[in-house]
């Protein structure tokens, strides 16, 4: 779905090169500064770089503007809402590049559980509340790839697990899912995790392989313990 | 859409209100029935005269003027996500105000009434391109923001510089604060030409941006994630707004807080989409400026359409400040 070889911006990203497939759930973790957020951008189109992208087979510089909202839905870290707009007209912005609206606005109202908020204004949400607003927007696309930049920050436990949930869902219809995330023990549940380190991929693959506590020593400078802990999940 | 009619049929029949208003008072007082008589090609004598030499160019004139400086506001507050910015921010006026003023200051105007409104245009495009320039090609709202700033200064202080240079000849210093302060007293046929077509061709084209406003005032990655050429955008409302700001400064001299107000009054009335706010703003903007006009018209002594504006918009804005968002 997306491809990128040798990605370089400054000092920002460092020769990144990655393959997200179809049907697959990728994480990106690594400290603050490392690059997390600078890349979905590059990746998403909105920050120009070295190296090529490839966004289903074709160079990104190739695809029209609305071509890539229709293929593409990102969402970021910082959400603006400084202008009244009810939660359903920013839900069904996700929709600009199809010039229509319909049941897609709604199911996704549904699936991030703000349906009862659709006539509320964004100016007035929970910092949680508006993530899942956004959240909304990039389901509402139908995109078949989803970058999203710590979709988890600010959200309860329940809303968390439902967010990673949709994720896996997006995944086995067949779509390319990549989020970053700071909780390492949440990236265990991917197939696929990239540990990004001072601008530079320090390990990628499989959770298990790439997880180990000498990487995870070197890249955050924490011991990493496996044991016994609490185990959440949705009823 | 049906949302868009109500209150869009309140602020016509305001319009209507204001636009008999400004074509029967004056220091000829005439009644409505005349008006109208004239208005359909009949009438004769003083009521003709007055009516269609000097009222209705006036009124034609702060039509286009509020619609193009409420229009220019929507745009700025959108483009800079910010419901507190207006047209004079990136100094788009002031340098309209400048291009006036050397006008006034070099004889230029009392050659060609031509003059004073091609040397404004002039200052307000130089302006934009000053921003522009400042602000490099790829820079984030908040560059051309601080570019603007530091234009403004600038060009206040040259204008400053010029009414010092003239402080002797009081004729020139009294035409120059006359301009400054704006109004539309002694407007005609010719200023009606100068910025009613421009104007109107100007709305219009606006009106199919609402969409993807409204995507670029929630943020512009987002808009451009979402399929806005979000670049293209923004020259293209950079460019409409100058010219609207530069048409309106150009005939009505430097009328303050329309850009600012309007918009803000209609959005909190109406809600903040764009496709209904756009076309409100239009005709709230020349309902405002002609109802202002109005004012001047009735206070005792010369009061001037840019004190009236900034009169009714200075309070209005310190009390938006301080309300709760």
């Amino acid at each position: 779905m997306i491809r990128a070889e040798a990605i370089t911006l400054g000092t920002r990203l460092r020769d990144v090169s990655l393959h997200l497939p179809p049907s697959s759930l990728t994480a990106v973790v690594g400290p603050n500064g490392a690059g997390k957020s600078t890349l979905l951008l590059v990746l998403a189109g909105l920050l120009k770089a070295e190296g090529s992208i490839a966004w289903m087979g074709e160079d990104l510089n190739h695809i029209t503007f609305p071509e890539r909202g229709r293929r593409l839905a990102w969402v970021g870290q910082d959400l603006n809402a400084d202008f009244a707009f009810p939660v359903r007209d920013v839900v069904a912005q996700g929709r600009h590049a199809f010039g229509d609206d319909g049941e897609f606005v709604d199911a996704a109202m549904r699936a991030m559980d703000i349906a009862h908020l659709a006539d509320r204004s964004v100016t007035r949400l929970s910092g949680g509340e508006r993530r899942r607003t956004f959240l909304a927007r990039a389901l509402a696309t139908d995109a078949k790839i989803q970058l999203w930049d710590e979709p988890t920050a600010n959200l309860d436990v329940r809303h968390s697990l439902d967010v990673l949930q949709l994720a896996m869902k997006l995944r086995d219809e067949g779509r390319a899912v990549l989020i970053s995330l700071h909780d390492l023990r949440a990236a265990l549940c991917f197939d696929q995790v990239l540990v990004l380190d001072q601008g530079r991929l320090a390990a990628s693959g499989k959770p298990e392989a790439v997880l180990n506590p000498e990487l995870i020593q070197k890249v955050f400078g924490v011991r990493a313990r496996m044991g016994q802990e609490m185990i959440l999940e949705l009823p | 859409m049906k949302r868009l009619w109500a209150p869009a049929w309140l602020l016509a029949l305001l319009l209507v209100l204001a636009f008999m208003g400004s074509l029967a008072f004056g220091e000829v007082r005439l009644a409505p029935p005349e008006v109208l008589h004239v208005l359909m090609g009949r009438g004769e004598g003083l009521a003709r005269t007055v009516v269609l030499d000097f009222r209705l160019p006036r009124a034609l004139v702060g039509m286009a003027v509020g619609a193009g400086l409420a229009a220019s506001g929507v745009l700025m507050q959108s483009f800079f996500r910010n419901p507190l910015a207006s047209p004079g921010l990136l100094g788009v006026s002031t340098g309209g105000a400048l291009g006036a003023v050397a006008a006034l200051a070099l004889g230029w105007a009392s050659n060609s009434v031509f003059a004073l409104p091609a040397a404004s245009i002039a200052g307000a495009f130089l302006a934009t391109f000053a921003v522009m320039a400042l602000a490099k090609r790829e820079a984030s709202a908040e560059h051309l923001l601080l570019a603007g700033v530091a234009l403004n200064a600038l060009f206040g202080a040259a204008t400053s510089f010029i009414l010092n240079l003239t402080a002797g000849q009081f004729e020139v210093t009294g035409q120059i604060v006359f301009w400054m302060l704006g109004g539309l007293e002694n407007r005609t046929w010719a200023h009606v030409w100068m910025v009613l077509p421009g104007t109107v061709l100007g709305c219009l084209l606006l009106l199919p941006f609402g969409r993807a406003l409204n995507l670029l005032s929630l943020g512009e990655q987002g808009a451009q994630s979402l399929g806005v050429n979000v670049r293209q955008l923004q020259w293209e409302i950079i460019a409409l707004s100058t010219i609207l700001t530069a048409l309106a400064t150009a005939v009505g001299g430097v009328i303050g807080f329309v850009g600012l107000v309007v918009p803000h009054i209609l959005r909190l009335g109406f809600g903040p989409d764009h496709r209904r706010l756009l076309p409100l703003s239009m005709i709230g903007g020349a309902a405002f400026v002609l109802a202002c006009d109005l004012i001047t018209r009735f206070l005792p002594g010369e009061l001037r359409l840019g004190v009236v504006t900034a009169l009714l918009g200075g309070p209005f804005f310190l009390w938006m400040l301080r309300r709760p968002a």
